[in-house]
């Protein structure tokens, strides 16, 4: 790349920022005239109303089980689909199918299925796992896909020199090398799950989101952080939990 | 027996790897295959197990083709001989017991073999092969915390537990330091000896090859240009092989 092009570039990024500055009406002096406005909310916030513990642990664990069977069935259904997205694997016909479809759900994100899931079978935990299975199935089968193609082939051609059918080399020359990584990404989008889960409430899908929301409209800042609290520790128990399993599957 | 005929393996894109190979090799036989790199000997190596299918010409193994075989005679064939690679081809997440009972998945029922549920035979057997090569007492250590010799000596491991007629080898010791190289040129030895096991391997030492093989079998540009015991390899015929090599 030229010298000319280099700083063309730059002052192209340069231009794009100002332009989305202007036209976002990022304001310095506005922020500033907010803060005392934020110090009061935060002041309400505080002390916390732990007599609604019964209601945040409730929907803590909610958003917690939305996590797990959402990203367990999306586990499943990626199976299959990651395969066929595989180039090394799946026929090219079947490569480029599967890799639209995936491209195209994936461009939606949790909150707006979300939103579609509840208007189709109502409000409570269901459309939350709808919405759930319905993001991270495309985001968990790119990520196997990747993995597959990402396959070392000579300890495959090694199982099968030893004369292997070809279940016993997909058992022992492909599977140890697919396994531990599919679990890591699982457990990683199990993480980020829990976070995606704990908003759904907002849109009635359940989980502890729905707490949230009632008490900021409710006004009730008190008891709107008692939840935020059990939000933040149930967010770090399952990120320590999770990452500590990861760790020692690669 | 191995029974070679007309042999030819050109690949897509009209690389010639072998233009012309007739040869014998007998049962209990220990030959070491020199050359160039790029003569052809893993193309070589691996027609003889069928791991590559050959343009023209015939492989036989035992009276049987191996040349056109497929599905269910193609593993028996293959079951039957062993071969072990320059870069090991471990599964390195697996244990190293696990990767030596890959040996046996010929010979084991293949359901209990899908479910990692193999014969307590086996598994004995399996430790017994393993300490004869040296690594008793590893069984449970993953192979990627094994060092090159160690990890080369499991892929042997694997090999000789296929209870394997013929045992092939390309070029063991490349990815090895010599002193490991000569322990594992031992091993290969021991095994042609003690086993009766036909051992053929292709080498990238001319020294190696005139210390162990008892027939050398020189290859450039995919043509035989020396089959004969070691002590007439001289520097002249061994210049003749390596000349004008590419690097």
């Amino acid at each position: 790349m030229t010298r000319t092009a280099r700083w063309a570039g730059w002052v192209a990024i340069l231009a794009l920022f100002l332009w989305s500055a202007s036209a976002t009406e990022l304001s310095l002096l506005r922020m500033v005239e907010g803060v005392p406005f934020m110090l009061d909310f935060l002041r309400r916030m505080v002390p916390p109303d732990f007599s609604v513990m019964g209601n945040a642990v409730r929907g803590a664990v909610q958003t917690l089980q939305i996590a797990v069977v959402g990203t367990g069935v999306s586990a499943l259904l990626a199976l299959p689909l990651g395969f066929a997205a595989a180039r090394n694997v799946a026929p090219s016909w079947l490569f480029y199918g599967a890799r639209s479809v995936l491209n195209v759900f994936r461009a939606v994100d949790t909150l707006v299925y979300a939103l579609f899931f509840v208007a189709a079978v109502g409000l409570g935990p269901f459309p939350g796992v709808l919405a759930v299975v319905a993001y991270t199935t495309t985001v968990l089968a790119k990520l196997y896909s990747e993995a597959i193609e990402a396959i070392d082939p000579r300890p495959v051609e090694a199982v099968a020199a030893t004369g292997a059918t070809a279940l016993q080399v997909l058992r022992w020359g492909v599977l140890p090398q697919l396994v531990p990584q599919f679990l890591s990404f699982t457990l990683y989008r199990f993480e980020t799950n829990i976070r995606a889960a704990a908003i759904l409430g907002f849109v009635g899908a359940g989980g502890i989101g729905f707490y949230i929301q009632t008490y900021l409209r409710m006004l009730d800042y008190p008891a709107a952080s008692a939840v935020l609290l059990v939000l933040v520790v149930l967010v770090m128990l399952v990120d320590f939990a999770s990452s500590r399993i990861r760790a020692r599957l690669v | 027996m191995i029974r070679v005929r007309a042999l030819q393996k050109v690949y897509p894109g009209a690389t010639v790897a072998l233009r012309h190979i007739d040869l014998e090799i007998a049962a209990g036989e220990f030959v070491a295959l020199i050359g160039p790199s790029g003569a052809g000997k893993s193309s070589f190596l691996r027609c003889l197990n069928g791991l590559i299918a050959p343009t023209a010409g015939e492989v036989e193994m035992d009276g049987e083709p191996v040349t056109g075989a497929t599905g269910e005679r193609l593993r028996r064939i293959r079951a039957r001989i062993g071969f072990v690679f320059q870069q090991f081809h471990l599964l390195r997440r697996l244990t190293v017991l696990e990767n030596a009972l890959i040996g046996r998945l010929g010979h084991v029922p293949q359901g209990r073999s899908l479910v990692g549920w193999f014969p307590v035979a086996d598994i004995a057997r399996a430790r017994a092969t393993l300490q004869r090569v040296g690594l008793g007492g590893l069984w449970d250590r993953r192979v990627d915390t094994l060092s090159g010799g160690q990890q080369q000596r499991v892929a042997i491991a694997r090999a000789l537990l296929q209870e394997p007629r013929v045992l092939l080898a390309d070029e063991p010791m490349a990815s090895l330091d010599p002193a490991l190289a000569s322990t594992v040129m031992q091993l290969l030895r021991r095994i042609n000896e003690e086993d009766g096991i036909t051992v053929v391997t292709s080498l990238h030492v001319l020294e190696l090859a005139r210390a162990y093989g008892r027939r050398v079998i020189g290859l450039r540009d995919g043509r035989v240009v020396y089959d004969g015991p070691p002590d007439q390899l001289t520097d002249a015929v061994a210049a003749q092989i390596f000349s004008g090599a590419q690097p």
